[in-house]
């Protein structure tokens, strides 16, 4: 099961389309889009109605968009299971190959814009443990802004403040420590000193979604960080990531 | 019976079984491997209509084996698979950067795909399988690049180089009975394009607003649509397009 999310602050909005059809068959109509939100430390979700009835997708557009709702499809019958006290793994609507994704684009106002085909699996929701991606991969040192946006949805319905780094995996150094609040969508301007090739970064108890947005004269380049395990195929793969993640892990413990 | 059932289904004429059937398909070929492989997609590169793209890339051996002294091969061919450069790179950073513009291609104005493949004379064990992803920006006319990730695996070879590079990870049916349905609504832009590559050595057959396209080997083709909700039908069962949106001056590349 995949959830969705947006971004809303003083520089972005977000207009998250979510389609009604699996990538390889045709749409659903029976499918309902659910926003969930944390209220007086429990989950709380509203039925969203589609606006434009002709169209596969439910649209959540910039003046809706949001750094604390996420969003589910549903049909009647599973929506009955949800938990207010924490998130559950309600149906498999969105269990595809390829993956389900919304496209999620972020904009500035009158200005350019950027997306991405974005989800939240649900997997990723009930773990504790720490993310590491590489800035240089996707700043640009040539653009007038760079930052890194990171989202996390966690299954209970705390808004924890958690931390997060830009670590120099070479020479073994904190550059920067900030804070980070679950379930919420953060925003982290990133000092162009920090452009270069070993700078990476780092969370600390919480997983999530790194996404790196630079901006130059109103153009937007907008995309995510591959989770590290991508980069190795053979079984060996979890070994190898969790050899990384300790080694970074000793610099900001 | 049932793990003689799993054993069978997972076999060459297994998968094909599965596959003409369309009973649990495998869309990516599974790995057995006794030597160690560098994968790498099938990257677009554009250098038409004031395009340049830029690739960046991480030296994946040094970062999670130690090795060092690695380098890469990056292999550009054009949209007709006509190789068109090869490029040996040494010295390689955590994270590195190679542009492809219209003067590097000594004036050709044009799109293909590149390939990129790690390699290492250091002995490497046969378990371990690598695949560099990396990112691609697009510019346009100088501007911001618009950043996308890779988007379908595409060929390998040996990391310890033996010159020989094999493709076929994307699985094809024997009917153009594969449909993908992009998810994402393509309304309110002044212009969508969509960029198909062959990552086989088979001939892709596919339909895309009831007009039908043919794909040869590692060959590539743009196609602008107008359509709201865009469905490609296909015997390939992992044809995924590279999505390029524009309004105004502005533009927004992704995979889809």
């Amino acid at each position: 099961m995949n959830y969705f999310f947006g971004i809303n602050n003083e520089i972005f909005k977000s207009r998250v389309e979510i389609p009604i059809f699996k990538n390889r068959s045709i749409p659903d109509k029976q499918i309902k889009l659910y926003e969930i939100y944390i209220d007086e430390k429990k989950w709380k979700y509203t039925n969203i109605e589609k606006k434009n009835s002709e169209s596969n997708f439910f649209i959540i557009d910039e003046k809706n968009s949001s750094n604390d709702k996420i969003y589910f499809l549903s049909k009647d019958k599973s929506i009955n299971k949800f938990n207010n006290d924490q998130l559950e793994n309600l149906n498999d609507f969105t269990d595809t190959v390829p993956a389900f994704r919304s496209n999620l684009k972020i904009l500035i106002i009158n200005g350019g814009f950027s997306s991405y085909q974005s989800e939240y699996p649900f997997q990723m929701i009930k773990s504790k443990g720490s993310i590491v991606s590489s800035v240089a991969s996707l700043t640009n040192s040539s653009a007038d802004k760079n930052y890194l946006i990171f989202k996390n949805i966690f299954h209970f319905p705390i808004n924890e403040k958690f931390n997060g780094f830009f670590v120099d995996i070479k020479n073994k150094k904190i550059m920067e420590k900030f804070e980070l609040i679950t379930n919420y969508t953060n925003q982290i301007e990133i000092n162009k000193k920090l452009l270069n090739e070993n700078i990476f970064f780092v969370s600390q108890d919480y997983l999530g979604i790194p996404m790196y947005v630079s901006t130059k004269d109103n153009h937007i380049s907008f995309e995510h960080t591959h989770p590290l395990h991508e980069y190795i195929l053979s079984k060996n793969r979890y070994e190898k990531v969790k050899q990384l993640k300790e080694q970074v892990n000793e610099i900001i413990n | 019976m049932k793990s003689l059932i799993k054993y069978f289904a997972n076999t060459k004429s297994g998968i094909f079984l599965r596959n003409i059937t369309n009973i649990k398909p495998v869309y990516l070929k599974t790995f057995d491997t006794k030597v160690p492989i560098s994968i790498s997609d099938a990257f677009a590169w554009r250098t038409d209509n004031g395009f340049k793209t830029k690739f960046k890339y991480s030296d994946i051996l040094e970062l999670f084996y130690n090795i060092k002294n690695t380098w890469v091969e990056i292999h550009i061919f054009s949209k007709n698979n006509i190789l068109l450069k090869k490029e040996k790179i040494l010295d390689l950073k955590s994270s590195n950067e190679f542009t492809i513009t219209k003067d590097y291609l000594e004036g050709i104005e044009d799109y293909g795909v590149f390939y990129i493949y790690h390699f290492s004379k250091e002995k490497f064990s046969g378990e371990n399988i690598i695949s560099n992803r990396c990112y691609l920006g697009y510019s346009k006319d100088n501007n911001l690049y618009s950043f996308v990730y890779g988007n379908t695996l595409a060929k390998y070879t040996n990391i310890n180089p033996k010159n020989s590079y094999k493709s076929d990870m994307v699985k094809m049916s024997f009917f153009k009975d594969q449909i993908y349905h992009i998810q994402k609504y393509f309304e309110n832009f002044d212009k969508n394009e969509l960029f198909f590559s062959n990552p086989t050595s088979k001939t892709i057959n596919f339909s895309l607003e009831n007009k039908n396209y043919i794909l040869k080997e590692g060959c590539s083709v743009i196609i602008e649509t107008s359509e709201k909700n865009i469905i490609v039908k296909s015997n390939c069962y992992f044809l995924r397009p590279t999505v390029f949106s524009y309004k105004n001056n502005y533009i927004d590349v992704h995979h889809s």
